[in-house]
Parts: structure tokens; sequence; C-alpha cells
């Protein structure tokens, strides 16, 4: 830097570093616009009647309507799609959670070999492909009757939220320190009652955000709820399929409940974008 | 009460199992997560591996029966399998490469901090949030061939109406593209993180050096980030190759066959044809090529940058 403020004026390096600052902004609107156009499309499309929707020479909102959002709800059964889901997202996020502490806590506080092999098999389980142990899982819920139902998501759901739940509280935990663990062991507690008034309320906020982030992952999942859910059970992704039918696409619905699908995991995603870098990368990234 | 007494005191009788329990005890909570985790990984893999010895058909009316290695040499020379491995890899690596590549444009963009950049941050993050089927959905809308926005804009300036989803040379490009648009944001988050963990002195010093900023990208910035730079590669390279939901709602794995990757051919196979058999021999190529790839990505990119 100091090299070159000797060689140029210092007027000139100022204006080439406003151009430079106005060309980033530029360049960053832009790009941020670019990724963000087909949203905007699919929110002014779900606020449109559905001639404009399907008109040819597409059409920019103007009297925006709400009565596609009045028609997915009581023309359609997408309501109970979506409490479905909230439902196995939730129990399913709320399992992970609790299960996981269960394994993170003592990967974190007792650290060694054998440990750090455990918790490299659980992180390599992310290279299992789903399709790859959907068919058994099938035929083993079909054989217990549990096909049709939503316990057969929750299930599936808390083990692939696991090794997500499991690397981000191991972080949580590891970065507490133990003497604040160990004051209350001592003043008489026991190690439960310690994890419960200690550790948990110091670790909540990394453990709030790593439910909602499990949570954003088991409301998008499309996969096993296509394969295991029955008509009275589809989730809100299957749901989302069935408002394509050789007939007719009604793209003006589809958009309006793809919003209420996407809206609720937006919101989760603003609160936690702290951690969405580390949680995204299972805490390797931070 | 003085603090060394209460542990020995709590420490109770000698008897074994006492001891066992003061020993052990710690891993009593690991119990049901690993029991868990084990049972719904290493089931399904072993009744893949047992089922894929044998000629299974759920809707055939023959019954099963121990065929050995036939399931696998019928896929290994079936023309169809090698056509999905190929669509399977061109897809999984335009879309690591062109996300790792057009990403870390993006974060060296928003590398400096500039007046609202937090904001557009917060925005650029919501593609990675759509739930897939929905952006499969958008997609198709936006690239319908009679009203999408994509084929308006590409007549207002005298380019002509594409059925770009319908023409089997363009179906997998485009769903590369999607892909893209939906994933860039992840690498961009990745990516940046990581450049603004790179000390401010090693670009000074690089600086007073003379350097080219191209140079110090690459010769001092991208080795000192190599770390969460293999992260994003072996993610984006993990979720590319099980690509499922975008395919589902838009092309089926068609036109013809140009968008049959192996985990839409699996699907077909198992919930389609019911061919059980079949389609578990697929399921184990499928997994030896990701670990292999995925193991071979990493080996690369660290002993290439490991001197540096």
């Amino acid at each position: 830097m100091t090299e070159f403020r000797l060689t140029a004026p210092r007027r000139r390096v100022r204006w080439i570093r406003r151009v430079g600052v106005v060309a980033q902004v530029a360049g960053a609107t832009l790009a941020t616009l670019l990724f963000i156009a087909p949203i905007l499309w699919m929110i002014s499309t779900a606020l449109k009647t559905g001639n404009q929707a399907f008109s040819a020479t597409p059409q920019i909102l103007v009297a925006p309507t709400f009565e596609n959002f009045t028609h997915v709800f009581t023309a359609s059964a997408f309501g109970s799609a979506l409490t479905v889901s909230a439902f196995a997202a939730t129990v399913s996020t709320l399992l992970a959670l609790v299960i996981g502490a269960g394994v993170a806590y003592p990967l974190a506080r007792r650290p060694g070999a054998v440990q750090q092999q455990v918790a490299f098999w659980i992180l390599s389980l992310r290279i299992l492909p789903p399709i790859v142990i959907i068919i058994p899982l099938f035929l083993l819920f079909r054989s217990v009757g549990l096909t049709g139902t939503v316990w057969s998501l929750i299930i599936l759901y808390t083990f692939m939220n696991l090794p997500l739940t499991i690397w981000l509280l191991r972080g949580f935990f590891a970065d507490l320190p133990v003497e604040i663990e160990e004051a209350a062991y001592v003043d008489g507690a026991s190690k439960l009652r310690t994890f419960l008034d200690v550790t948990l309320p110091l670790t909540l906020p990394g453990a709030i955000s790593t439910g909602l982030l499990a949570f954003i992952f088991a409301w998008n999942e499309f996969l096993f709820a296509n394969v295991l859910t029955g008509a009275s059970t589809r989730t809100a992704p299957v749901a989302l399929t069935e408002f394509v039918n050789p007939v007719s696409i009604e793209w003006n619905n589809i958009m309006s409940a793809g919003t209420l699908v996407v809206l609720p995991v937006w919101i989760f995603a603003l609160a936690v974008q702290r951690y969405l870098v580390r949680g995204m990368t299972m805490g390797a990234v931070k | 009460m003085s603090s060394t007494t209460i542990p020995k005191a709590r420490r109770g009788s000698g008897s074994p199992l006492n001891r066992v329990i003061r020993r052990y005890g710690w891993l009593v909570p690991m119990i049901p997560g690993m029991a868990f985790l084990i049972a719904i990984s290493v089931y399904p893999t072993l009744y893949s591996l047992n089922a894929s010895f044998y000629r299974w058909n759920l809707a055939a009316s023959a019954r099963r029966s121990l065929t050995g290695f036939r399931n696998y040499e019928l896929l290994l020379s079936d023309p169809s399998f090698w056509h999905s491995v190929v669509v399977t890899l061109v897809y999984v690596a335009f879309v690591v490469a062109l996300e790792l590549t057009i990403g870390l444009v993006l974060a060296l963009l928003f590398f400096r901090r500039f007046p609202s950049d937090h904001f557009l941050r917060a925005l650029l993050i919501l593609p990675m949030v759509v739930a897939p089927v929905v952006v499969g959905l958008l997609w198709r809308y936006m690239l319908n061939p009679r009203f999408g926005i994509v084929s308006y804009l590409m007549s207002l300036v005298g380019l002509p109406r594409v059925d770009f989803l319908g023409d089997p040379a363009l179906a997998l490009p485009t769903l590369i593209v999607i892909d893209v648009w939906q994933w860039t944001p992840f690498t961009f988050l990745i990516l940046l993180a990581a450049l603004q963990g790179v000390p401010e002195d090693v670009i000074e010093a690089a600086r007073i050096d003379g350097a080219r900023s191209m140079r110090i990208l690459f010769d001092h910035i991208l080795p000192m980030i190599r770390y969460p730079v293999a992260v994003a590669l072996v993610l984006r390279l993990l979720d590319a190759f099980r690509v499922y939901d975008i395919i589902y709602m838009t092309t089926r794995g068609g036109p013809i066959d140009a968008t049959q990757t192996l985990s839409w051919q699996i699907y077909d196979l198992g919930f389609k044809s019911f061919d059980i058999g079949y389609a578990a021999a697929y399921s184990w190529l499928m997994l030896i090529l990701v670990v292999a790839i995925s193991t071979v990505a990493l080996a690369i990119l660290f002993r290439k940058t490991d001197f540096a």
C-alpha cells in the first residue's frame, strides 16, 4: 500500500478507490439481484390471477391478489400437508437434539483417539446417498406397518439430522470452559443437574440454531417423504406435486403454495445467519 | 465441607457394580444415538449387499433366487448404467466447478466491506434454503417455452423461444444452471468466511513485494484457504451425486434419457420396476463410486497444496 502512495499522487489514488467501491457495490448488487430474481418472480406470480400467470407476455404485478392463497387452503389439502410437515420436522428436530446431545456431550468432554474415530464415522454417514438406503428401509417399514405414517418420516429425519446435531453440539459443548461445570459439580450438583442447570442454559443459543437448521433440512426433504407418506400424511413438498397434473398445471396456485413452503424457513435462515456456514459444513468452517 | 471430601463421599462403596458405573457411566447417554445411527446406516447397506446377489423382483411372480454376481455382471455390461454414470459425472463436475468459481468471484466481490453488504448477503443466501421441490417447479415455470419469463426475455433480444427442459441436448445443462443458482450462495458463504480469516498482513506483505492481485490470490490466498475450499467441494460433490428432487419436478430422467442420473435410475428400478436385486447392486456400485471420488478429490486437494 505504502509503495502505491509514494508513486501515485494522493488525490488520484483516492479517486480510483472511490470508483473501486462504486464498482464493487454495483457488482454485488447486480449479482444479488440475479440470484433473487427467480424468488421475486415466484412471489409476484403467487399474487397474480391465473390469466396473468399464463400470459404469453409476462405481466408485471400491479394489483396483488391473495386469492391463490385462500384457494390453496380451501380447495386442496395443502393446509393439512403444512401441518404434517411442521409436526414431522419439529418432532424429529427435538429428537435429534436430545439424542444428539447425549452423544455430543461425552465426545466433547472426554476427547480421545477412539472418540475422534467415532466422531468421524458419524460425519462419514453424510456420504451415504439417501437413495441407497431408502429401498431397504421402505421394505422394512412396510413389513412393520410404518409406511404411510408420519412416524416413519420422523425416524428417518432424526437419523438424517443426527450427524448435524452431534457435530454442532459437540463444538458448542467443547467451546464451554470445563471449569464452569466443575464449579457447579464441586458445589454438590450431580452430573445430570450440572448439565441441565449449567451446561444447557449456556449452550442454548447454539442448540437453538442447530435445531433451526435441522428443522430446515427436515422441512425441505422430499425423497423420503415421497416414498413413505400416504394420502393423509403427505408433507408440504409432496403435496406440491399434486398441483401438477396431466390436465393442467395451476402455476399461480403452485407459486403461492411454494411461497408458503419457503417463507418459514427463510425466517429461520435469517435468524441463524451467523451459524449458517458452521451448520451447513457440520462445524468444519466457522 | 472441603472440596476434597465431597467427590470421595460421592464415590460410594467400591463394589464391582459401582466401579463399572464409575468407569463406563459416561458412555450411557451415547447409547440411544449410536444405536440409532448404526441401525439405520448399517441395516440398509447390508440388506442391499445381500439383496444384490439375488434375482428378486417384487412385481414378478417368481420367488427370489440366488444368482451370485449376476446382477453386477448385467449392470457392468448395461449401456444405460454407463450412460447414467456419465450423466452423473458430467453433472457433478460442472456443478462443483461452476459453484466454486462463481462462489469465489462473489466472495472476492464482498470481501472488502461496503455499505449495505450485510443486507445483500442476507438476500443472497435465500436460494439455498428454498425447498429443492419448489426450485424445480419455479424454474419449470420460468423456462416454459410458451409463457415463461426466460423465453420472453430471450425473444426481446431477438432469440428464438427454446424448450430448455424438453430438448435432449439442453436438459442437462439447464439442470446444472438450476443447481448452480441454488447452491452458489453456499460456496460463496464458505469462501467469504474463509477469505475473511486470511490475515491482513499476508496480503499486505505480498503487495509490498510487488505481486499483482491475481498472483496474490493464486499464490498466497488460495493455498491458505484450501481447507474450507476442500470442505465446500466435498459437500457439494456429495449433494450433487444425490440429485433427485429437481429432476423429479422437471425432467423425470428425460427427455429420452438425457438426465438419467444414478439416483434417478435407482429410484426408477426400485419404485417403478420393483427390481429390488438389480436396484441393490446399482446402489452398491453408486456407493463405491461416491466414496472413491470423494476420497480421490480430498487426496488430490491436500497433496497438491500441502507444500505451499
